[in-house]
């Protein structure tokens, strides 16, 4: 697990998001990036209920990734995170009386899987309720673990195909205290996708934009 | 970096639902050597493997109907292992005849960020103890034999009471649903512990 940046690609001028993600692959495929399977992220959202003190109901995210099949990620938005195996889901089941599922609520991104040089790259098109709402690009710069040695390399590379659609530093990264080193299992990586498709659930539903 | 390319669905083992077996018994410290020693003779195991685990039950109360209760397990002699976290359902009322108790049971590993998150979900800590002693395995088979501890302090594991005299025996076998021949087993092994140790079917209910 390196340093990973996750960031939104808005959709280009009059082309649907399809279209946009083909063109991100052929660019990727230009600099000499190779295929290499597909991957998917999701986030279920629960909220608790039977809260009786009259605040919003705590919202829990659980987010599944295709890099770690095994695992499961439950986070608080700005709250602590567990990472657990697929049995959570199961005891997540089991709870349904204290958490409801959301289910209109659930966004994935899927998509094709690149690999350039020490790069690890995903083109992912973000759906909720089968409508895509927009795209995501996950930058994986698995030859280091430490956000402040190697941010400006991933910018240069992501500029190559991203042009001037590169983000800012990750508020992940910016808020770490001690040494800004990322952690061996994927949070941050979970976070910045959380923050993602938070933003994607508010917009609104880009016209036309079927999967199907 | 070669990594495998996903192109397939995860393998998502939560599917099916795994029921505990369970006969508990209990044993006198003055006859612990005896029962541990016959145990190493029945059992599996080539050397008796010991453990150290600090236990904590959360609850979360609804509005209506009874807590819904977690139990959450850390190993002390292994700190940096992850929390075993562990659901356990209802007893499955049925076949009185039926030598085992026999309950839904969710297990899953989880990060050590378990008791905070826990606490944000709404749970709230009941209690916890400390349970330290011997594990022993034949085939499916779990014999756990453990001499459990209260927590005089909260959250302080070094300082610890004994609960009684005793140590807790207990025989268990993960299954999935359905396969009855598994409490058959169960018993036939009980049989060849007697008379050190009686294990028997205990209903959690009698004992609130």
């Amino acid at each position: 697990m390196g340093v990973t940046c996750v960031c939104q690609v808005p959709v280009a001028e009059g082309k649907s998001v399809q279209q946009t993600v083909d063109m991100l692959h052929k660019k990727l495929e230009q600099l000499g990036a190779v295929k290499q399977g597909s991957f998917w992220v999701d986030c279920e959202t629960y909220h608790a209920t039977g809260n009786t003190s009259g605040q919003p109901s705590k919202l829990l995210y659980v987010m599944h990734n295709s890099e770690t099949p095994l695992s499961c990620m439950a986070l608080f938005e700005g709250g602590p995170c567990l990472t657990a195996d697929v049995n959570f889901d199961v005891l997540m089941l089991k709870l349904k009386s204290h958490f409801q599922n959301a289910k209109g609520h659930k966004v994935e991104s899927r998509g094709t899987r690149y690999r350039y040089c020490d790069f690890l790259v995903k083109v992912g098109a973000v759906t909720m309720s089968s409508s895509a709402r927009g795209i995501s690009v996950e930058v994986e710069y698995c030859a280091c673990v430490v956000p402040g040695d190697c941010w400006n390399l991933i910018k240069e590379f992501m500029q190559s195909f991203l042009g001037a659609n590169v983000p800012e530093l990750p508020s992940v990264f910016a808020t770490k205290s001690e040494g800004l080193y990322a952690p061996s299992d994927c949070m941050d990586t979970m976070t910045q996708y959380l923050e993602l498709f938070s933003k994607v659930r508010k917009q609104q539903v880009i016209p036309g934009a079927s999967v199907r | 970096m070669e990594a495998p390319p996903v192109t397939v669905m995860p393998v998502t083992g939560g599917a099916i639902n795994m029921m505990e077996y369970l006969l508990q018994g209990s044993v006198l410290d003055q006859a612990l050597d005896s029962l541990l020693h016959r145990l190493r003779g029945l059992c599996d195991n080539i050397e008796p493997e010991t453990f150290a685990d600090h236990e904590l039950v959360y609850l979360l109360k609804g509005q209506q109907g009874q807590p819904f209760l977690l139990r959450a397990r850390r190993s002390l002699s292994h700190p940096a292992a992850p929390w075993h976290l562990r659901y356990l359902g209802q007893p499955e009322v049925g076949d009185k005849s039926r030598h085992a108790l026999v309950r839904n049971c969710v297990d899953v590993a989880a990060s050590h960020s378990l008791p905070d998150f826990l606490n944000e979900m709404g749970f709230r800590m009941d209690h916890e103890f400390v349970a330290k002693g011997h594990v022993f395995r034949k085939g499916t088979m779990k014999v756990v034999v453990s001499k459990l501890s209260r927590v005089l302090v909260p959250g302080n594991t070094e300082n610890t009471e004994q609960l009684s005299l005793s140590s807790l025996v207990e025989l268990s076998v993960l299954a999935p649903a359905g396969q009855d021949t598994v409490s058959e087993d169960m018993r036939a092994f009980a049989e060849q512990l007697k008379p050190l140790v009686h294990l028997e079917k205990i209903d959690p209910k009698k004992h609130t």
